[in-house]
C-alpha cells in the first residue's frame, strides 16, 4: 500500500533555505560580465596572435611608376630594359625563401583601400604606385639587405616593415589579455563569495533541521550534496541566462569589429558582415568559452557549497 | 554493548565542574536500564553522550563494540549513529514533513528501497496508533501524537541501541504501558535499551536495573 508521503525528501526545504531569486539573479549578472570579458579576452588574444604571427611576417612594398620600363645603370651608361619596374621587383622577390606569398594588389583592391581617403576619384585621377604584399612563411624573416637590394635594382622602391609596430601592438594586446584574465578571476571570485554567503545564510536558517538529520545518521556527503546540487542548479540557470543575455551586445560588437579582423590587405573591407553570416564568423574558441560559462558557474556554485557545508558540519561531532 | 570507563564530559569553553564526572558502567547487548535521577542530574547529557552528539572529554567509551574517542573518524561516528534510535524529550520532528516522511527518514538516510520503506513505515505507524494521521504534517499533531511519531522514527530501522529521554511524558497511561512492553520486547530480542524517566510508576511496572545519577555522578548501578 502506498503511503501519503509529502514528496519532500528530508525536511531541508532548500527551495526556502536557498531562494531562487537572489543567487540566480546574481549569478546571471556575474555570467553576463564574464561573457563580455571572455569575448574581450578572446578578441585581444586573436589580435595578439595575428599581430605576432601575421604583421611581423608582413612586408608592404611600394613601387612608384610601376609600369614604366626599368632604366638600368651600367658602365656604358643608362640603358632601358624591356622589364617594367614592378616586374623587376616581383622577380627579385621571387628569390625569397619558399613558402613566401607575394601578391601585387590589383587596381580594384588599391581603389578599395583608397576610397575612404580619396573617394571615387582615387580610382582614376592619380598615378598610383604598385603595392606588393609579401607574407613570409611562419618563422621566416626578411633578408636584412632586401630593402637595399630592391632600391639598387629599382630606385624609389619603399619597403615598409611592420615588425616594430607589431611588437608594440602585441605588448598592448598582451596587457589587455592580462586585464581580461584578471577581470575573469575577479568575477569568479565574486561568484564564489556570493555562493558562500548564500550557503551560510541557508545553513543558518536550517540549523535545527540539519542537527536532526545529523542525529539520525545523515552523512556529511549527504547534507553537503543536497545543498551543493541546489546551488549548482541555480548557478547553472543563472549562468545560462547571463550568457544568453550577453549574446546580443556581443554579436553587435563583433559585427562592428569584423572589418578590423581581416587578415590581409586584399581581404579588408569597410563593409560590416551580414547578420545571417555572422555566426559563421564567430571564433570557435570564443563560442566554446561562452558555452562553458554555465557549467563553470555551476561548478563554482557546487564546489563552494560543498566546501562551506563540510566546514560548517565540522563543528558537529 | 555499552562500556564507560571513568568518562567525564565538560561543555566547551566552560569553567567549573564537568557536567558528567567519572562515570563507569557496563550494559550488555540486549540489556535494559532505567536512567534515574533528579532534574539537572545529567540524564539528558548522558543520553546525548551515548547518542554521540557529544564526545567524552575524559575516559573511554565503547559503544556497540566500537571504541569512541575525540579522534574517532566522523564516518565511523555516523555509521554508529545510524545504529542508534533516539527519542528526545522535545521530539525533534521535521515540522514540514508528514508523519510518514518523518518516520521514513532513518530508512531513507540508509538508502533502503522505497518498497521496503513503505512497508516498514506503514507497519510501525499502525502499531503506535497513528494509522489515521499518516499523511498529516508533524506540526499539526498533538503532543502525544508527536511523541508516538518520534518513538516510531526511533525504532523503525531496528537499531542496536535505543535511547529514550522521558518517552512517556506526553502519552496517556495505556499508550505508555504499550510502549514499555515494546521496549521490553525489543530488549529481549537483543536491542540494548536505556530509558530516562521521572515516572516511578513506570519503573515499578517494568522492574529492571537502574542507573541513578546525581550532580553528574553515578551513585547507583543496579546491574
Amino acid at each position: 500500500m502506498a503511503l501519503p508521503f509529502s514528496g519532500r525528501k528530508d525536511g531541508l526545504s532548500l527551495s526556502e533555505a536557498l531562494p531562487d531569486r537572489s543567487l540566480f539573479v546574481l549569478v546571471a549578472m556575474m555570467s553576463f560580465l564574464a561573457a563580455l570579458t571572455l569575448t574581450g579576452a578572446t578578441g585581444a588574444r586573436t589580435l595578439s596572435t595575428r599581430w605576432a604571427g601575421g604583421a611581423a611576417q608582413l612586408l608592404t612594398i611600394q613601387v612608384s611608376e610601376p609600369d614604366q620600363p626599368l632604366i638600368a645603370s651600367g658602365k656604358t651608361g643608362k640603358t632601358t630594359t624591356q622589364q617594367t619596374r614592378a616586374d623587376t621587383v616581383l622577380a627579385d622577390l621571387a628569390t625569397l625563401p619558399s613558402g613566401t606569398q607575394v601578391h601585387r594588389l590589383t587596381q580594384e583592391e588599391l581603389a578599395r583601400l583608397l576610397t575612404p581617403w580619396l573617394g571615387e576619384a582615387g580610382k582614376t585621377a592619380l598615378p598610383l604606385p604598385a603595392v606588393i604584399e609579401v607574407r613570409l612563411a611562419e618563422g621566416q624573416e626578411a633578408p636584412a639587405d632586401l630593402e637595399q637590394t630592391l632600391s639598387t635594382h629599382v630606385p624609389g622602391t619603399v619597403v615598409e616593415h611592420n615588425a616594430e609596430w607589431s611588437t608594440r601592438l602585441r605588448a598592448l594586446a598582451e596587457s589587455l589579455l592580462a586585464c581580461a584574465a584578471l577581470a575573469l578571476a575577479t568575477v569568479g571570485g565574486i561568484a564564489t563569495l556570493i555562493t558562500a554567503l548564500s550557503t551560510r545564510a541557508g545553513l543558518s536558517t536550517r540549523r535545527d533541521i540539519i542537527e536532526i538529520l545529523h542525529g539520525l545518521g545523515a552523512t556529511d556527503s549527504y547534507i553537503a550534496g543536497r545543498f551543493a546540487w541546489r546551488t549548482g542548479g541555480l548557478a547553472f540557470g543563472g549562468g545560462l541566462l547571463g550568457t544568453v543575455l550577453a549574446m546580443a551586445p556581443l554579436l553587435l560588437l563583433f559585427r562592428m569589429a569584423a572589418p578590423f579582423a581581416a587578415s590581409t590587405l586584399q581581404a579588408s573591407s569597410t563593409a560590416m558582415p551580414d547578420w545571417r553570416t555572422l555566426p559563421d564568423l564567430l571564433p570557435g574558441d570564443m563560442l566554446a568559452g561562452l558555452a562553458a560559462l554555465p557549467f563553470v558557474a555551476a561548478f563554482i556554485g557546487w564546489a563552494t557549497t560543498q566546501f562551506m557545508v563540510r566546514v560548517w558540519l565540522r563543528r558537529m561531532p | 554493548m555499552i562500556r564507560l570507563k571513568a568518562v567525564s564530559w565538560r561543555r566547551e569553553r566552560r569553567e567549573g565542574a564537568p557536567v558528567l564526572s567519572n562515570l563507569s558502567f557496563d550494559v550488555p547487548q540486549g540489556g535494559f536500564r532505567w536512567l534515574l535521577g533528579p532534574s539537572g542530574a545529567g540524564k539528558t547529557s548522558l543520553l546525548s553522550l551515548l547518542h554521540l552528539e557529544n564526545l567524552p572529554t575524559d575516559g573511554t567509551l565503547c559503544l556497540l563494540d566500537k571504541d569512541v574517542t575525540a579522534q574517532t573518524p566522523r564516518a565511523v561516528l555516523v555509521r554508529l549513529r545510524q545504529r542508534i534510535g533516539m527519542v528526545h524529550q522535545d521530539f525533534r520532528l521535521m515540522p514540514d514533513l508528514s508523519v510518514a516522511d518523518n518516520v521514513a527518514l532513518p530508512l531513507r538516510l540508509q538508502h533502503r528501497p522505497e518498497d521496503e520503506i513503505t512497508d516498514e513505515v506503514h507497519a510501525i505507524l499502525k502499531w503506535v496508533g497513528l494509522g489515521e494521521c499518516i499523511g498529516v504534517r508533524a506540526s499539526r499533531l498533538s503532543g502525544g501524537e508527536q511523541q508516538r511519531t518520534a518513538i516510531a522514527r526511533a525504532i523503525v530501522h531496528r537499531p542496536g541501541l535505543i535511547l529514550a529521554d522521558e518517552p512517556t511524558n506526553a502519552l496517556e497511561e495505556p499508550q505508555a504501558h504499550k510502549l514499555l512492553d515494546l521496549f521490553g520486547e525489543l530488549s529481549s530480542m537483543g536491542t540494548t535499551v536505556i530509558v530516562a524517566t521521572h515516572n516511578e510508576a513506570l519503573v515499578r511496572r517494568l522492574p529492571r536495573p537502574a542507573l541513578v545519577l546525581e550532580r553528574g555522578r553515578l551513585v547507583q548501578d543496579g546491574a
